[in-house]
């Protein structure tokens, strides 16, 4: 790190305040791994509380080495992460607290991930939670389904700076997904932690707002009464495949086990 | 165009290709090679014999499968495979007429130098390949000096570079190698004692992290300070060999300092490599191992992960909108009119020459008038007598014509129709003497043509006698004059 700032006008004036800016008023965690934005952002900290406490955001910063932007009243524009980002989050924080992935350097494959997720949460319960208005269950759209999602959100975790996408297989695990984890990184029970994050406005109750998005994704106009669409029915992997993800092996024997 | 040596390379992978190479090995053939590689060093043996072979596979079967049968027979298709594959050789020579020798290959010994060779590049063995590696260059400069024909420098500098400072070379390219797979065992032991022992292996992941850091910095500093000194020698070599004009001499200094580049861009990029893992298990055991000593997080974690369906939660993340950057709004050009090829549709008039053969017809009609034809219908009848007879019409009427232009007609009020010849009736005129070229009528002073009466106001003076219009005129202009008769009674 450099010297710190001594006055807002030398932050305003310098090159990276622009992109730290709305990269964190858009939700950006801004970690280690982004160097020139984290030494920025370290050396200007004190300067910029301050600045963002007027507009009403507070600038957090956590001792596992990232930064990010706190609404801290309701008028502020915000949002709260979806049940799949949810989900795939604290998979990936489990995958960083893994020492397998430690030996790799922080990189793990889509595959991997997916297979300790279905390995941790259990194929049934993974499918059930990433598809919750499915009635009559059709096996192979709920899978497909399901990938579909974890992709979608593995690409907005991505934006927050949770993860990066280093190409269509591999992603690289930051340390800002162990925001995760803190409702149980403490000694207290997680219900006690979990208030007190809701006190400081750090997390919602209840599903979050881009939920409700995904789910009238769910009921469009093509969908049949169980909630397959025609498209489901005939398209294997084409969406899919845009995210670069390979056939999620949901069916797994560790997960039953 | 692809470049001279891509060429080469080119070349030589396409032959090498149609040679199919390949390499099937099981683990019991890797084994045997070890095995005769082992043998060999501790017995120091040049060549195995065939017993010896079979001797050294049937302890190998014995060691590692010892339930197998048919061990000589396995022994033959092991021996057959190998030799195939160019990993074991005959040395020989001797054919079928007695038993053979065999050796390993190159091949055969670089497979099992992979897999049992564990020597690895430490600041001692670097630091002695790399005086000598500069003992031999000083010689091979002195050798440079000191060549004055191209034989001397074939043996004092080409073949040195060659071969003691090429093999130098690759010794610490081979170490280099080592160290990159201790690295990579050494990610292995740390990952697999953080599972095992968790905050127990705290203290020996600290230990293989500084110790590998300290070894890659040593090497990088030696490697740095070294390479410097062998490009250094090295300059001096290429610039006596482009004195002397040496070309083979150049190439191989040229190739050994890439070689040397190439050790020396090892070092830091390992060193690099190496400092950002460093961190980032340091990171590591800092937040994940010292804070959570029982590990609990990890399952605590999990448990919340199972329980989100019952009691979710969700993170809240600012969700500014993008800052709208008005930017300046240039009109639209006006569209380009429609257009397309001027085309000439109108060319330009040109001057011709008219034709300067005389009309026959037109001689034939002069010819006739001045041997004194009076009628227009002996006239006609005579000078279309040699024309086809679909012409004879269109004839009659430029008989008529020319008649008119080169005799006076005198017409009257009775004009007969004459048959001229069969299914041709004209109007038959007398014809006066011949006035030559005559001009059109209103050549005559006074005399407007018909069309001319009809088409201008005729003023007082124009006006004619009555009886010489109806001389000269046809009916159709007696109308107009009794038109344009200025009314004297008025």
């Amino acid at each position: 790190m450099s010297e710190p700032f001594s006055n807002l006008g030398d932050i305003v004036a310098d090159e990276n305040f622009p992109g730290v800016d709305m990269a964190l008023r858009r939700g950006r965690h801004v970690h280690k791994g982004d160097e020139a934005w984290y030494a920025f952002l370290y050396d200007a900290q004190a300067l910029l509380e301050d600045f963002y406490h007027r507009y009403g955001y507070e600038l957090v910063h956590r001792s596992d080495g990232y930064f990010f932007l706190l609404p801290a009243s309701d008028s502020l524009s915000k949002r709260h992460l979806s049940v799949a980002e949810m989900i795939v989050g604290q998979g990936l924080a489990l995958a960083y607290l893994d020492p397998k992935t430690l030996e790799r350097g922080g990189l793990i494959t889509r595959e991997e991930f997916l297979n300790q997720l279905a390995g941790a949460m259990g194929t049934d319960a993974l499918l059930r939670t990433l598809n919750p208005k499915r009635k009559r269950s059709d096996e192979r759209i709920a899978q497909r389904n399901a990938r579909q999602k974890v992709g979608e959100a593995l690409r907005r975790l991505s934006l927050l700076g949770f993860v990066e996408l280093v190409d269509a297989e591999q992603l690289r695990l930051a340390p800002s997904l162990l925001r995760f984890a803190e409702p149980v990184r403490g000694l207290e029970a997680p219900s006690e932690a979990l208030q007190k994050l809701l006190q400081r406005g750090e997390v919602s109750l209840g599903p979050g707002d881009a939920e409700s998005a995904d789910e009238e994704d769910d009921s469009g106009d093509g969908e049949t009464g169980d909630g397959v669409t025609e498209a489901d029915a005939n398209d294997d992997d084409h969406s899919f495949a845009s995210t670069g993800e390979s056939e999620l092996p949901l069916q797994l024997e560790a997960d039953e086990a | 165009m692809p470049a001279p040596d891509t060429d080469t390379t080119h070349a030589w992978l396409r032959e090498l290709f149609q040679r199919q190479p390949a390499l099937d090995l099981s683990s019991l053939d890797i084994c045997f090679l070890v095995a005769l590689q082992h043998r060999a060093q501790q017995l120091s043996l040049a060549a195995f014999s065939e017993q010896q072979l079979l001797d050294t596979f049937g302890g190998v079967c014995s060691l590692l499968e010892p339930v197998a049968e048919h061990v000589a027979a396995r022994a033959t298709h092991s021996l057959r495979r190998l030799r195939e594959q160019h990993l074991l050789i005959r040395v020989d020579g001797a054919g079928v007429s007695r038993a053979g020798e065999f050796s390993l290959s190159r091949l055969g010994s670089s497979v099992v130098d992979f897999f049992v060779e564990d020597e690895a590049l430490t600041p001692d063995n670097l630091e002695l390949l790399a005086q000598t590696l500069l003992a031999s260059l000083n010689d091979v400069l002195e050798r440079a000096r000191a060549a004055k024909r191209p034989r001397e420098w074939q043996a004092g500098v080409v073949g040195a570079l060659r071969i003691i400072t090429g093999d130098l070379i690759l010794g610490i390219e081979r170490r280099q190698r080592g160290l990159d797979i201790q690295q990579e065992e050494f990610q292995r032991e740390i990952a697999r004692r953080l599972q095992t022992d968790w905050f127990g292996a705290i203290e020996r992941c600290q230990e293989i992290l500084d110790s590998t850091a300290a070894t890659l910095r040593q090497l990088n500093q030696l490697l740095l300070t070294y390479c410097h000194q062998f490009q250094t020698i090295l300059q001096d070599v290429l610039d006596l060999a482009c004195t002397a004009d040496q070309a083979v001499a150049e190439a191989v200094v040229h190739r050994a300092a890439g070689q040397i580049d190439r050790i020396a861009a090892w070092g830091s990029a390992r060193q690099s490599a190496w400092s950002e893992y460093y961190d980032q298990v340091h990171r590591y055991l800092r937040d994940v191992v010292r804070l959570d000593p029982a590990r609990a997080l990890t399952q605590r974690l999990r448990e919340q992960l199972n329980g989100l369906e019952a009691s979710p939660f969700a993170l809240t993340v600012a969700d500014a909108p993008a800052l709208a950057v008005l930017r300046s709004v240039v009109p639209l050009p006006p569209p380009a009119p429609v257009r397309r090829p001027r085309a000439e549709r109108n060319p330009a008039p040109r001057e011709v020459a008219l034709d300067p053969a005389p009309d026959p017809l037109r001689a034939r009609v002069r010819e006739l008038l001045s041997e004194g034809q009076q009628e227009l219908s002996e006239l006609t009848a005579r000078a279309i007598e040699g024309l086809p007879a679909e012409a004879h019409f269109a004839s009659a009427g430029n008989v008529a014509e020319f008649a008119a232009l080169l005799a006076v007609p005198r017409l009257s009020h009775e004009r007969p129709w004459v048959q001229v010849r069969d299914g041709l009736v004209i109007e038959d005129w007398q014809i006066g003497s011949d006035k030559g070229e005559a001009p059109p009528r209103r050549a005559e002073p006074g005399l407007a043509t018909p069309e001319e009466a009809m088409r201008e106001p005729a003023t007082p003076e124009q006006v004619v006698p009555s009886d010489t219009l109806s001389s000269q005129v046809g009916p159709e202009v007696e109308i107009a004059r009794s038109e344009l008769t200025p009314r004297s009674d008025a």
